[in-house]
């Protein structure tokens, strides 16, 4: 199937653009191999853009998963705005129309020297060059009383799927009058304003069907990403429903008692209906695993190829890095993913490297109507990666303008996921 | 059946993946055109964020100016147009006038 779609492309241009892309490269030229480890937003955009970039690039993708549930727009879901299934995609379309081999598996080890990826099922896939997006892990010795056993009573949902829908079952099962207590990480973390669309998003939920119930968000910071937006809209669209306690307020928080279903901070013990932990993170297992790490956690890379800093030959690409000024967040996941890509394809064929152009956007719902967006350019300097220009929306725009960007946020979602998964 | 399906999809798709590949090793217009599909798709528009096709070079590069210039009101949209110089503004607008022709 792959190879078919390959000569066809390769006929119906004329060669054209095989010709094109560089001196020595004809159709019986053995094709160098890329590897993708990780079929998130990262990696699925890589391996796509990689096969797209040039048709000598062979590109294997390696899931776990048989699909991909976005986590983000995943708190439209929790407060019962849309189907998981929405937000769910397949990796059909990657291995059909861009001839991408994907595999259903997972990756236990990457061996630079040999330059092979390790499956569990025993195989090993040579490479030329791999691109590893891991994600995230959850630190499970940060929070006492909060180990992996402990997601499946008291939810982080910070990966969608069933953790999403543990807690929506759960805020679904909650009598009026609850509290809904969020205990919000430190930096850095999986986007930034997202523990505070899920309260916001909660909140719209119970006003609709809870209205006597309450959110309480112990953070572990002093002040979050878009702080004036967010409190702005709660006194609007939630007064009285959400309380923000900061770690200078609380001392922060120390314990969860998963049987109790209570927070322990320095200061009290918080009892809930419904307790959601986004924990500390770091770096997905993997990562880890390849030396790929740096003390603080995370992938240091280079800021043009997103080569790893410690691992010549081993690009990272998503929230797994230590990218400068960059946040965690899908749509930079995206951009990285792009500027990896055009640099490995350039090198392997010869060609010259176009500059990155890194970028992040990313649409809040503060309500399902009542949307705001932020607009951030970046560029490699000094070894890092540096903000050029930072656009946020405004705490005084008109109601249309915010119900304009909530139609925006939908359209932008079906454009992305498109450009991601083909 | 599964190589029925590969070829229709193949064929009816080829055109982008035609377009993007030759524009892509001449100037870097598909590069750069990379980063507009982060929000546009290039199968139309949906009536939330407009559509950049069946526009002319003149068309586009008009656009992405005012929205420099912040003659036309988008935050994104100049944050997105700072992030590109004049030449990089005329390859990505050849790019997409060309595309699907």
């Amino acid at each position: 199937m792959k190879s078919r779609t390959r000569r066809e492309f390769g006929c119906l241009t004329g060669g054209m653009a095989l010709a094109a892309l560089g001196p020595r490269l004809g159709a019986s030229q053995a094709k160098a191999k890329v590897a993708v480890v990780g079929g998130g937003i990262g990696g699925a955009t890589a391996a796509q853009y990689l096969a797209v970039s040039a048709p000598t690039i062979e590109v294997t993708l390696v899931e776990p998963k048989p699909n991909y549930t976005t986590c983000f727009f995943s708190n439209l879901y929790l407060a019962g705005l849309c189907s998981l299934e929405s937000l769910t995609h397949g990796y059909e379309t990657l291995a059909q129309r861009y001839g991408i081999n994907v595999i259903h598996d997972s990756v236990t080890s990457v061996d630079p020297v040999a330059k092979t990826v390790g499956l569990k099922s025993g195989s090993k896939l040579p490479y030329d060059r791999v691109v590893v997006a891991p994600g995230i892990a959850f630190n499970y010795d940060a929070l006492a009383g909060y180990d992996e056993a402990a997601t499946q009573v008291i939810p982080h949902a910070w990966n969608a799927g069933p953790q999403t829908q543990l807690l929506r079952r759960q805020l679904e099962s909650m009598e009026d009058g609850g509290v809904f207590v969020l205990v919000a990480p430190p930096n850095p973390f999986r986007c930034p304003p997202a523990p505070y669309e899920r309260a916001s998003l909660v909140a719209y939920y119970f006003k609709q069907y809870k209205p006597h119930s309450r959110i309480l968000i112990l953070d572990a910071k002093d002040n979050f990403n878009a702080q004036d937006l967010f409190l702005d809209a709660w006194e609007r669209h939630y007064r009285g429903m959400i309380e923000w306690l900061p770690a200078q307020f609380t001392g922060g928080v120390k314990a969860i008692d998963v049987k109790e279903r209570s927070v322990r901070t320095a200061s009290d013990t918080f009892k809930a209906a419904v307790v959601n932990v986004i924990p500390p993170q770091m770096a997905g297992q993997l990562a880890q695993q390849i030396g790929l790490v740096d003390q603080s956690g995370w992938c240091p890379v280079d800021p043009i190829t997103f080569e790893s800093k410690l691992q010549p030959g081993i690009h990272v690409v998503g929230d797994a890095t230590s990218a400068g000024d960059m946040p965690k967040s899908a749509f930079v996941a995206n951009s990285q993913a792009k500027a990896c890509a055009f640099a490995i394809a350039a090198v392997l064929t010869g060609s010259e490297r176009p500059p990155p152009h890194l970028f992040n956007s990313c649409y809040t719902f503060l309500s399902p109507d009542d949307a705001v967006s932020n607009a951030v350019s970046f560029k490699p300097a000094a070894g890092t990666i540096k903000i050029v220009d930072n656009f946020v929306s405004q705490v005084q725009e008109s109601a249309e303008t915010r119900r304009r960007a909530a139609r925006e946020a939908q359209s932008w979602y079906a454009a992305f996921t498109r450009d991601t998964f083909g | 059946m599964r190589k029925i399906i590969a070829v229709s999809i193949a064929a009816s798709s080829f055109i982008i993946l035609a377009d993007r590949s030759q524009a892509a090793d001449r100037d870097g217009g598909a590069q750069l055109a990379a980063m507009c599909t982060s929000c546009h798709r290039l199968d139309g528009g949906d009536g939330g964020i407009p559509t950049i096709l069946g526009m002319s070079p003149e068309m586009l590069t008009r656009a992405m100016l005012a929205y420099r210039s912040r003659e036309r009101p988008s935050h994104i949209m100049r944050a997105v147009a700072l992030s590109l110089n004049d030449e990089e503004i005329a390859t990505v607008a050849r790019y997409l006038a060309a595309l699907n022709k």
